[in-house]
């Protein structure tokens, strides 16, 4: 699985040229805020298109994953990335990085789309604006604290860091949609075993102690 | 409505991973709906899901079409740009989305139950209890269920998933005090005896995880002999 697959070298030599910096391609989460912030500002495509370039075939591969078809999750991508275009004044960087919101916005598309479970998509939009009114800021906010890049930063470290029981049954929850059940089943592994090895990875993982009141 | 018992975090990850059967989706949805502390946590479960994205490897050379997507996406971005205009607006003058003491059904449970308390048809089960089953929400069974004030259930324990969030009036066991906006997440090993408080009626959305069907021939071949 770790495994580089085929072209990602010619990939990985484009994203790090776009990026002017000789800094690994992993996330750079500041960077790709900053590229939020001149297609919400001066609708500048030219940043929208470097985001498309580095999280579309992310999504591609994420929905391929789940078990949609090539041609399907083509399209749901794509209307993600063209949601993230059109909504980009919306979009809150304290509430979440780029690649969340992607995640976000791809998860609710695929169940609207493919389980048909139309809720999931006007649930989020009423979330959106409640949130943002209780957060006492409604509409645009591009720049992120140095406190919320920092918190971006420690959950990779902590995922990298994650016993792999734990990791692994993240991956089939997020990767691969597996309910609880199925993990218990496909693993062998009572359900409360489950659960509570999932429980533990979250609270490993939380960084934002700080949002409990 | 400020609640005191809240989702599990095995059950965010859950709900946040789109993995979560549709019926428990949605009453865990309800309680999200009322509970800014677990919507919180839920961004905190979905930023592990924009981080795994995010840690995939680029394998924009496996997938031949997305030069033809990019330049799709390029002249869209060409068209007059209406909908920012749009969406900025509407996040501007939208009227507040929880208007408390209305009659009005928590905005997930509408697609499912209709629109108002008023407007719900229940059903006659037993004495000072009455019930709605929804039959089409995928993955397990979703239901309301009205309890008499001041009534003691039996004692009983949960299945293996199951998820009950309070709407209106209150019940206590052995747990403590379940009122509106509260959400029982409990583990199988607890067995507990609710007793409904006096007043008014205790209205709760739960939903059961389908039981669990094996994958695979072998084990569909076994499935009768176990009685699944």
């Amino acid at each position: 699985m770790d495994m580089l697959c085929a072209g990602s070298k010619i990939a990985y030599f484009r994203i790090e040229r776009s990026v002017s910096s000789t800094r690994s391609h992993r996330i750079d989460l500041e960077y790709w805020t900053l590229q939020m912030g001149a297609v919400a500002g001066a609708r500048d495509r030219d940043s929208f298109m470097r985001l498309y370039d580095h999280f579309m075939p992310r999504l591609v591969m994420y929905l391929r994953g789940l078990g949609s078809e090539e041609m399907v999750a083509e399209e749901l991508a794509q209307e993600a990335m063209l949601r993230l275009w059109q909504r980009a004044a919306a979009f809150d960087a304290e509430r979440g990085h780029v690649s969340t919101w992607l995640f976000r916005i791809a998860r609710n598309l695929r169940l609207d789309r493919q389980r048909k479970e139309p809720w999931w998509l006007p649930v989020q939009d009423g979330w959106d604006a409640l949130d943002a009114e209780l957060d006492g800021h409604v509409g645009a906010k591009q720049r992120e604290s140095p406190e919320a890049f920092a918190e971006g930063k420690e959950l990779q470290r902590r995922l990298d860091r994650l016993p792999a029981i734990q990791a692994r049954l993240l991956r089939m929850s997020y990767l691969e949609s597996k309910t609880h059940q199925e993990i218990a089943i496909e693993l062998d592994m009572p359900l409360g075993t489950v659960k509570s090895t999932l429980r533990r990875a979250f609270l490993k993982l939380q960084t934002t102690m700080t949002h409990q009141p | 409505m400020n609640p005191q018992h809240h989702l599990d975090p095995a059950s965010l990850t859950s709900y946040a991973s789109g993995a979560m059967p549709e019926a428990l989706a949605v009453v865990a949805a309800t309680h999200l709906d009322a509970c800014t502390h677990c919507r919180r946590l839920l961004r905190d479960a979905e930023s592990i899901g924009g981080t795994l994205i995010e840690q995939q490897q680029d394998c924009a050379a496996e997938l031949p079409r997305l030069r033809g997507l990019r330049d799709a996406m390029l002249s869209m971005l060409e068209q007059p740009d209406q909908s920012t205009a749009r969406v900025t607006t509407l996040a501007g003058s939208e009227p507040p989305i929880h208007q408390p003491d209305t009659d009005q059904l928590p905005a997930p449970l509408r697609p499912f139950f209709g629109e108002t308390f008023a407007g719900l048809r229940w059903r006659w089960v037993a004495p000072g209890i009455h019930r709605i089953n929804v039959p089409d929400a995928r993955g397990g069974k979703l239901f309301m269920l009205k309890i008499a004030p001041g009534k003691s259930m039996p004692v009983h324990s949960h299945s293996s998933g199951e998820l009950t969030q309070i709407l209106r009036g209150a019940y206590d066991d052995l747990l403590g005090h379940f009122g509106p906006g509260d959400m029982a997440d409990l583990d199988s090993a607890i067995e507990h005896q609710p007793v409904t408080a006096p007043g008014q009626a205790c209205i709760c959305v739960a939903a059961l995880d389908a039981p669990l069907r094996f994958r695979g021939w072998f084990a569909r071949a076994l499935q009768p002999l176990v009685g699944m």
